[in-house]
């Protein structure tokens, strides 16, 4: 048998690591796996659907075109494989289609945490909370927070004391909307480490102490030693100047706040030289001229840095424990509040698993285990088969999930287990998402140590996607070790020269073009961007073509400035907010809002200079109190969507008749309220936050200019790629936020709001972590360019700022070090622009066709021929109301009694149900039980006996009769479908049988006392039981002039008829 | 006796067939009398179907039906319950929440592993839903917990699980044992397998149901003995092979059988999105006209149906579900919710909620009188919860003690906490609907009552339950998770399309039948993953497999087609991706077909969809035309910065006074936090005692408590986090304010007024103002004209007032300096000094009293290089301003306000000027 093996590949971006995966897949399963024993995952559930389309096309080609067989075969390593193996496959794979286990790392562990609830410490089902929810959760445990007063007293003022300390130096009058800003900064990082004593801890951080001094009253001494010193020193009036305010801002200073200009100012300077400082004399730079201090006035300088720093950390330390204090007040209420009512966020569900969790279980295939969690059984499946994609954005967290796993298939003796991974550390963006691209290498030789050669590794750096043109400027940018090792920190252009590979195209009839333009600002840039798209006319030529960009609003300006100047159909592929980014939706949301806050002056004029006020004028709706009433109503009555829906109807006829965009957005909105009513709220103020936040993901679409950004443009291809937003301050900038120092098994050492960096680069540990840090960045910046300029099939144009002499170590920069930074006059077709390099064809757009875009298909359904088929008949359907009031008062209703009258009305019922005729055998026993039967069974006694009732009972004097109780029936009348239940029926039929003549009895329990109310009751029954006198009429196959009908009151034992209706024949 | 089976061949639809089937010979004359007849159908609107079908067979012969029972297996099963000694669900419930708060869970670790984090209320009440559940899935095979370990058979991993699960349930059966009740799964296996005669029944027939429940079945067996049971199945005879005796549809024989359909292409369309789905059905709907006997519309994936009921609302047609609706999002649900909010916390924003219903509304309304205005109660709460921010309903009703409306919502709060659940939740009902009389021959008023009803059930079911076992809180939550299960069945409007579900379709009728949402997951419908009955399991103890599930949607698919394939069509939408995004598969059921068909089928379902659309360029619907109303004459000089910032949102702001309310507001204000300072401030600056004071110790007391004496008279005593927080702010602020004020007492200067008002005219406009507080120094008489600042960052009178406009602003030529390149923001300061020119003609120097956040920044910041040119410039400008907004002069709007500053924002979509019709002229 062909061993299986395990697989790393490090696959360049365009080669194909999809075919790689879908090959692996189809591979396994030629080797005798079974579907549902393969787990694959990877992070986008769009990804995880195009993988299985991949597989079951490619599967579907190779089962039925020998030639595609052949190379599928050979592209699997299984060259016997043939037309019929490949059938048998794709069959095996379609029938286990709802077994398949492609997915993504949060899908599959929802499932895991889905299978062992009450292992996991949960109730049983949860839900997995989306934006909208979660963040609705949040306000509810703030609000909680901060008006339990009384009972939590106590709990409030330590958080605000928390608060406090968290804050220092930035006292904010805001707290809520602080606080919000808060936990979208810290709260991901208390979860990864709740334990206090990780924060703001100096032992942690510095074991053998730091060495920076923090004696009380230190810094005032120090500095008046310094002072001393230097008001005998010759100083240049400047240089007294710089001085004399130093020692005015000094104590005016206090630690975590920004530091005043005039102390930043000698700060710095002397920070310059603080080696020389420490030791004793240095020179350092003071309003432009050297300053030569001797060893004592070093040595007082020198004494009062340390303990400014001293000072600093020391806050700083404060600082981070207040934050921890003030996340885990908050987290207390949310977990009390949220995750223990069954409500988690995909992060809640990975840290249930996360084995290192008190009581946590590891997952394992290993049954009998107490300490491990069997998967077999409950996930009814035995995985086998590990295939991981885009493997560098796997993070620690989900590694460790499912390490176990992968180990016992690494270490399977029989070799039936499998692992694979793969992905691209050059095209590591997700770091802030905590990918982890150094698992991918680490892994590799954790496994190979253990026993060499067990994981093999292969390079794919032919580019499927990509012309020459293009792949060669990438080569040209990304292949200059030297260049790279010049403008980035160490370890990141080592770590990445180390992984580089030239790449080649493996699609060199593609052709193409590629070049880098300059020009000034961002105005230019667009412009030219623009010009380009003018030239090229991608649209036209069935090209597909992005531009990509930074940060979502600058494509969101960019797209607006294509639109705008050039016409294009460009789209900005953020996330649509399609409740509040146009004219009908703000008007729907401004009706709602007036509805329920009718002070809101600003939401009822927006009303009316909208068409929403005509109309509601038409409908009188113009005061605010009708206005609420009608809103308000509808929406309790129906939901948002229904009430959108009926606005939005008449308000569509004041729409242009060709403006499909704001019929499509009220479509959108009217969903996102359906959505919103699903959740069961009807409060407004709800509503509104919701379709604030609603958005809504720009479908795929066909021939527009799509603007994005880079992030977004992740696994996606076009034809031509325009950058024209590359510029920025630095490669190397760390990313905001706590510093989190982690070990090299990537637990957590400490944590801490890092000072200002002036300062904090003068320690080592502090340094030590930032160095590492901005590594970290300038080698994400690096992946960024390559994703960015890796997108590109045919064409790639990069448009940035000369760098000149700037020192920003920037893209511009980079690019200008590797490309070259002259410009001469570069050509696109007929256009130039300043251009410092090119390569490939600058006509390659030319030698296209222009095509006219194909007019989307508008697919129907087609209908059938309504004359050739037999309609299925429908009917209106009718319920006579029986044995209701047609008027209850909310008092009855809302009654814990009033159940009672119903229940007692249905025994009167029960119990009159079982007479046949009065006289009867066993009248005795019925008797017998009615007065044993409370009230209701007393009364429908007192029935039987009453005068006026005795018709009731009485078999008719006829010489046949038939009696119909309790009984159920339906006709139609007059194209109506009436169903209901007789109460009592007697008919009087002839000696053959035939019916001659029929009496409908309907007993009704109504509390009804006078003459008066009797008539009432006639009145208000008389529809009913006439309605009942046609069906008798029709079941007994008599006139309808032949059935009588009588209401039977049975409190009064009395019978009321009801006449025939006027008119009715 | 014995089941007998029949088959109704599937050339032609089954509704017709079954009521032939059922009415037998019967020609009339004389009523169709099936009343000795117990019918078994699959679902409620199949029952319904059935009987509208017998009424109008009837009525081709002028008669009437005397109906048979018509039931559904599982109202078989229930038939009987609720009898006496049995438990309701609740109180089985009841019992499981008692069981899990009081066990130990170290007796029971291959359940629990793991304590929960918490055993509260929640969690108990989650996991005996979850109990709750598996005992009925497992009932409905007939199993108890505790047959399970025999029923699995050897080799059973969770062996010791069960036991354990099978001593839980005993102990549960043991509790309601003690309260006189009998487990109603217990007691319903019981029933099935010894069911009481049916009075008046003679004969059974199983109409067209593929999977009878399997206790069902027992049940039918039972009755078998005594009464001929049929087994009707809609196929042909030649297909008996592929079904069991109880008509179901053999897995062997369904698993693998594909569908010949000869255009499968041309009637299988795969859509990109639900809405797409949702589309083409509407499309179709809409071309038929009446589509109603015409076309049939199965939803296969729940995800499309608000979709499709959106799209054919716009194509003009109205809707019908037969499922009924959860009334989870029904009216009384909300206001119930809102009622359980009140009870559960004296909060005021649950006050709120509650003042929004519209019953409470009404409830109001009745109470006052015809005087109280439902929107002014409203505006009103607004204003409160503006101004005061109270935490509690009892903190709001102390700033105005006489609102009839607030004093209602305590009467409501004081019933729902006084005395028990339910009593007090019915009493609170009984309270608000008291006055309300339903008028049940109106639509409206009758789906009133009929919820009020549903709920008043749970209401007694839940009185009859054991006392004091749940707080109120518990009880509210019970009740409503309750209420808001129940279904709602709405009446069907004349000609409404119906949007069935799958089960429901094969006894749908219409010739053309077109089905979305048939995606894997969906049809063929799949248990994937159970924390107690995974499928492994499942199979070993017969219940329902994925496998049983595949066969019946096989067979239910072979049917639908066959039915329609001589005369009118099926159509079958797949969907690509979800409402989200995500990927759909299609159903499997469309990849059964020969071997030689296979992959062509694969191709074309796996084939990526059309672009869903092309989206449309974003276009404004409408401009907004706002009225045009003259300014007043009278404005503050604070109006005059607004027109300078931006003439049209100073219209919207100062002319058409648009005010938002801001229901989310849970601090104070930037605005509320000066006015705060500023009351302190001023008081300080009346108090004669403090005149010559020059330690800041009394200052700073004084201050203090002036500060707490308003934010006690305006907050009240009990402060909500963020305002405690605010107060710290402004205490500290004040703190250092007071230090400041002592040194410039000091120095020499002199509080001479506070509050000063002025007011200027500028051609016909009034100018009006306060100026914060004047001091004169005590020796040098010199005059210094201040306002106090409370923003964040310390302010500079200069940067205020001036600035370089921004790159393409042309501000009007009054408003620029003359030969510099700034022009006027703000004229506060340059018009206090001249207001105050006539009294104080000597020196003047206009300033701010900063208390910024940073407490080192407070102080003074003087404008002290003014000269009488830039007066003279700040004169004109402000004339300019003036004049006008005299003359209507509000356009153009500034493109340059920061949108998260931008109160209007609102208002305006890609650009303020474009968003607005605004024609230049006089009003
Ligand atoms: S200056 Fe001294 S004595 Fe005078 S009021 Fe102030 S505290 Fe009192």
């Amino acid at each position: 048998m062909t061993t299986i093996g395990h697989r790393m590949i490090l696959a360049s971006a365009g080669s194909g690591k999809t075919y790689a995966l879908t090959n692996r897949f189809v591979r396994l399963l030629a080797l005798g796996a079974r579907p549902e024993r393969i787990v694959a995952l990877t992070f986008t559930r769009k990804a995880a659907g195009e993988f299985f389309d991949e597989i079951l096309t490619k599967l579907a080609q190779a089962a039925r075109d020998p030639a595609k067989a052949r190379v599928l075969a050979a592209a699997v390593e299984l060259p016997a494989l043939g037309v019929a193996d490949f059938l048998g496959l794709l069959r095996t794979v379609v029938q286990a289609m709802h077994r398949l286990r492609l997915g993504t790392f949060d899908g599959f562990f929802a499932h895991v945490v889905r299978n062992f609830p009450l292992e996991l410490g949960l109730a049983g089902e949860f839900e997995v909370l989306q934006d909208y929810a979660a963040r609705r959760e949040r306000r509810r445990v703030l609000r909680r927070l901060f008006t339990q007063a009384g009972g939590r007293a106590d709990a409030q003022r330590e958080f605000i004391e928390a608060f406090k300390r968290a804050t220092f130096g930035a006292d904010e009058k805001q707290l809520g909307a602080q606080l919000e800003r808060f936990l979208d900064r810290h709260q991901e990082v208390y979860l990864e480490v709740p334990d206090p004593a990780r924060w703001g801890n100096a032992d942690r951080i510095w074991p053998d102490g730091s060495g920076w001094a923090t004696r009380a009253g230190g810094l005032a001494e120090a500095a008046g030693d310094l002072r001393a010193r230097l008001d005998r020193r010759e100083l240049t009036d400047g240089q007294r100047e710089r001085w004399a305010a130093f020692f005015a801002a000094l104590p005016e200073w206090l630690p975590g706040a920004p530091l005043p200009k005039p102390v930043e100012y000698l700060l710095a300077n002397a920070l310059d030289v603080w080696p020389a400082l420490q030791a004793g004399a240095a020179e350092l730079t003071v309003d432009r001229r050297k300053l030569a201090l001797d060893a004592a006035e070093g040595g007082a300088l020198a004494r009062v840095i340390r303990q400014v720093i001293g000072a600093e950390l020391e806050r700083r330390l404060e600082i981070t424990r207040g934050i921890h204090a003030v996340l885990r007040g908050y987290e207390s209420g949310y977990h009390e509040a949220v995750r223990r009512e069954g409500k988690l966020t995909f992060g809640d569900v990975q840290r249930l698993l996360l084995p290192g969790r008190a009581g946590a279980a590891v997952l394992s295939r290993e049954a009998g285990d107490e300490s491990r969690l069997f998967i077999d059984f409950r996930l009814d499946a035995e995985i086998d088969h590990w295939l991981l994609d885009e493997f560098q954005d796997t993070s620690f967290g989900q590694w460790s999930v499912i390490k176990n796993l992968v180990d016992e298939a690494v270490q399977d003796p029989t070799g039936a287990r499998s692992f694979f991974y793969v992905g691209d550390v050059k095209q590591a963006i997700f770091a802030w998402r905590e990918g982890d691209p150094r698992l991918f290498r680490e892994i590799f030789n954790h496994y190979n140590a253990a026993q060499p050669g067990v994981i093999t590794e292969a390079q794919l750096v032919d580019s499927w996607r990509s012309g020459p043109p293009v792949i060669a400027l990438v080569n040209a940018v990304f292949g200059q070790a030297a260049a790279i090792r010049d403008l980035v920190p160490g370890p990141a252009a080592e770590d990445w020269n180390r992984e580089w590979r030239d790449h080649t195209s493996a699609q060199p009839e593609l052709g193409g073009h590629a070049a880098l333009f300059h020009g000034a600002d961002e105005a230019e840039r667009f412009a030219q961007a623009l010009r380009l798209l003018q030239e090229i006319e991608p649209l036209a030529r069935g090209l597909s073509c992005a531009l990509l960009v930074q940060q979502n609003d600058t494509a969101a300006r960019l797209a607006e400035y294509l639109r705008r100047e050039g016409g294009l159909p460009a789209v900005a592929e953020s996330d649509l907010q399609v409740g509040t980014d146009n004219p009908v939706g703000a008007a729907l949301l401004a009706l709602v809002q007036a509805a329920a806050h009718p002070g809101d002056r600003q939401a009822q004029g927006h009303l009316q200079m909208t068409p929403l006020g005509a109309l509601l004028a038409a409908d009188g709706l113009v005061h605010p109190a009708a206005l609420t009433r009608r809103v308000l109503g509808q929406i309790h009555a129906e939901g948002f969507e229904r009430l959108v829906n009926g606005w939005w109807r008449r308000l569509e006829a004041k729409l242009a008749p060709d403006d499909a965009f704001s019929r499509l957005r009220a479509r959108q909105f009217a969903a996102a309220a359906a959505q919103f009513d699903a959740t069961g709220s009807r409060e407004v103020a709800e509503f509104v936050e919701f379709m604030h936040r609603h958005t809504v993901r720009d479908s795929d679409t066909a021939a527009v200019v799509r603007v994005m950004t880079v992030h977004k443009a992740k696994g996606l291809g076009f034809d031509l790629v325009i950058l024209p937003d590359l510029e920025g301050t630095k490669l190397d900038v760390r990313r905001e936020g706590l510093a989190v120092q982690k070990a090299a098994d990537r637990s957590v050492d400490w944590v801490l709001d890092l000072p200002n960096t002036l300062f904090a680069e003068q320690d080592p540990v502090l340094a030590a972590h930032l160095a590492a840090a901005k590594a970290d960045a300038a080698y994400e910046s690096l992946s960024l360019l390559y994703v960015a300029m890796t997108r590109a099939k045919r064409a790639m144009y990069l448009i940035t700022k000369a760098p000149g002499k700037s020192k920003s170590r920037n893209f511009p920069k980079l690019l200008a070090a590797t490309l070259g930074d002259a410009a001469a006059p570069g050509r696109v077709g007929r256009l130039t622009l300043a251009s410092a390099f090119a390569v490939g064809d600058a006509d390659w757009h030319t030698r296209l066709d222009r095509r006219a875009p194909a007019a989307p298909v508008a697919a129907t359904l087609e209908r059938v021929d309504a004359a050739a088929v037999r309609k299925s008949r429908r009917l209106l359907s009718r319920r006579p109301a029986a044995g209701h009031e047609a008027v209850v008062p909310g008092a009855l209703i809302f009654s814990l009694q009033s159940g009672a009258a119903t229940d007692f009305g249905t025994a009167v019922h029960a119990r009159l149900a079982e007479v046949a005729w009065r006289g009867e055998a066993g009248e005795a026993r019925w008797e017998e039980s009615c007065r044993a039967g409370g009230l209701a069974g007393e009364e429908a006694r007192a029935c039987l006996h009453a005068p006026d009732l005795a018709r009731v009972w009485q078999r008719p004097d006829s010489p046949r009769a038939e009696v119909w109780r309790e009984r159920a029936f339906e006709v139609v009348l007059d194209g109506v479908w009436v169903t209901g239940v007789f109460d009592r029926v007697v008919v009087a039929a002839d000696a053959e049988g035939r019916a001659v003549r029929a009496t409908v009895f309907d007993f009704k329990t109504d509390r009804v006392s006078d003459e008066e109310e009797v008539a009432a009751a006639v009145a208000r029954h008389a529809g009913q039981l006439n309605l009942y006198r046609r069906a008798v009429a029709m079941l007994a196959g008599l006139a309808p002039s032949a059935v009588g009908c009588e209401l039977v009151l049975t409190r009064l034992g009395r019978r009321a008829v009801v006449p025939p209706a006027p008119g009715a024949k | 006796m014995a089941l007998s089976r029949h088959f109704l061949p599937w050339d032609r639809p089954l509704l017709p067939q079954a009521v032939e089937y059922l009415a037998g010979g019967w020609r009339g004359p004389g009523p169709l009398d099936l009343a000795d007849l117990l019918v078994v159908v699959p679902t409620r609107q199949s029952g319904r179907r059935l009987r509208e079908a017998l009424a109008a067979h009837a009525e081709a012969r002028q008669a009437a039906v005397f109906p048979p029972r018509v039931m559904l297996p599982e109202s078989l099963l229930a038939a009987g319950a609720g009898a006496a000694g049995i438990a309701t669900r609740l109180e089985s419930h009841l019992a499981w929440i008692a069981e899990f708060r009081e066990l130990e869970l170290e007796e029971f670790r291959a359940v629990f592993p793991l304590d929960p984090p918490g055993r509260n209320f929640a969690w108990a009440q989650r996991l005996a839903q979850t109990f709750g559940r598996l005992q009925a899935t497992l009932a409905e095979a007939g199993l108890r917990l505790a047959d399970v370990t025999a029923q699995a058979g050897p080799n059973f991993p969770e062996a010791e699980r069960w036991t354990q699960l099978a001593r839980l349930e005993a102990r549960h059966a043991e509790r309601l044992a003690a309260r006189g009740r009998r487990e109603a799964q217990a007691a319903k296996l019981e029933r099935a397998r010894a069911p009481a005669p049916l009075a008046g029944i003679r004969r059974i027939v199983v109409l067209g149901t593929p999977d009878p429940l399997p206790l069902a079945r027992t049940l039918l067996e039972a009755h078998a003995a005594v009464l001929p049971v049929e087994i009707v199945v809609y196929a042909p005879a030649a297909e008996a092979a592929a079904f069991d005796a109880w008509g179901r549809p053999r897995e062997e024989a369904w698993e693998t059988r594909g569908l010949d359909w000869p255009d499968f292409e041309r009637h299988v369309q795969v859509c990109a999105d639900p809405a797409a789905q949702a589309e083409r059905v509407a499309g179709l709907a809409a071309g038929y006209g009446q589509p109603e006997g015409l076309l049939g519309v199965g939803v296969a994936d729940a995800e499309v149906l608000p979709l499709l009921d959106l799209a054919l609302g716009h194509a003009g047609l109205e809707t019908f579900n037969p499922e009924g609706r959860a009334r989870r999002g029904d009216g009384l649900h909300a206001l119930l919710a809102a009622l359980a909010g009140l009870a559960r916390e004296d909060d005021f924003a649950r006050a709120e909620s509650l003042a929004r219903c519209p019953d409470f509304l009404d409830f109001l309304q009745a109470r006052v009188g015809a005087e109280f205005s439902p929107a002014g109660f409203l505006a009103g709460l607004d204003e409160l919860h503006a101004r005061h921010l109270p935490p509690s309903l009892a903190e709001a009703r102390r700033h105005e003690p006489g609102n009839p409306g607030l004093r209602a919502i305590a009467e409501v709060r004081e019933r729902l906490t006084t005395g028990r659940f339910p009593a007090n939740a019915a009493a609170t009902l009984g309270l608000i609907f008291g006055g309300r009389r339903f008028r049940l021959t109106q639509p409206a008023d009758a789906q009133a009552a009929e919820a009020a009803e549903a709920w008043m059930e749970i209401l007694r079911e839940l009185a009859a339950a054991p006392a004091g076992e749940l707080t109120n809180d518990e009880w509210w939550e019970l009740a409503l998770g309750l209420y808001g299960e129940t279904v709602h069945y709405d009446e069907k409007a004349p000609g409404a399309v119906e949007l069935q579900g799958w089960l429901e379709l094969l006894w749908e009728d219409a010739p053309h039948l077109v089905v979305a949402g048939l995606n894997d997951g969906r049809v063929p419908d799949a248990v994937v993953g159970d924390p107690f009955l995974p499928e492994a399991l499942r199979v070993r103890l017969g219940l329902k497999t994925n496998g049983a599930r595949l066969a019946r949607d096989a067979y239910l698919l072979q049917a639908l087609a066959q039915g329609r394939a001589r005369s009118g069509s099926l159509d079958l939408l797949v969907g690509k991706t979800s409402a989200a995004g995500d990927p759909l598969r299609p159903s499997r059921l469309l990849l059964q077909c020969a071997d030689a068909a296979l992959p062509a089928r694969v191709e074309f379902l796996f084939r990526p969809a059309a672009a869903a659309r092309a989206n449309p360029p974003w276009r404004r619907a409408w401009p907004l035309v706002p009225p045009r109303r003259a300014a007043p004459d009278r404005l503050a000089v604070t109006a005059l910065r607004d027109w300078l910032a931006c003439p049209f949102r100073f219209y919207l702001k100062r002319v058409l006074r648009l005010e938002a309310v801001d229901p989310a507001k849970n601090e104070l204000s930037a605005m509320d936090f000066g006015t705060l300072c500023h009351a302190a401030l001023e008081a300080m600056g009346r108090e004669p005692a403090l005149r010559d004071c020059v330690e800041p110790e009394p200052i700073r007391d004084f201050l203090l408590a002036a500060l707490d004496r308003t934010a006690a008279a305006t907050l009240g005593p009990e402060l909500t986090l963020p305002l405690r927080v605010q107060l710290a702010s402004a205490r500290q602020r004040l703190g250092r304010a007071a230090e400041v004020q002592a040194q410039l007492r000091a120095e020499g200067w002199v509080i001479q007024e506070v509050e000063r008002p002025f007011s200027l005219e500028a051609g016909g406009l009034t100018i009006t103002g306060k100026i914060d507080r004047i001091d004169r120094h005590a020796t040098t008489g010199a005059i210094r004209v201040l306002d106090y600042k409370t923003s964040d960052q310390p302010d500079r009178p200069q940067e205020v007032h001036l600035r370089r406009p921004r790159a393409g602003v042309v501000p009007p030529e009054f408003a620029c300096l003359p030969g510099a390149p700034e022009a006027w923001r703000d004229l506060q300061l340059p018009l206090y000094l001249r207001a105050l020119a006539p009294e104080f003609p000597g020196e003047r120097t206009g300033g701010y009293f900063n208390l910024p956040k940073a407490s080192t920044a407070t102080g003074l910041a003087l404008w002290d290089d003014a000269t009488p040119e830039l007066a003279a410039s700040a004169w004109a400008c402000a004339t300019g301003v003036a004049a006008a907004i005299q003359a209507g002069r509000f356009w153009p709007p500034s493109e340059s306000v920061n949108e998260e500053y931008d109160d209007f924002a609102p208002l305006f979509h890609q650009g303020a000027a474009a968003s607005v019709a605004w024609g230049e002229g006089p009003p």
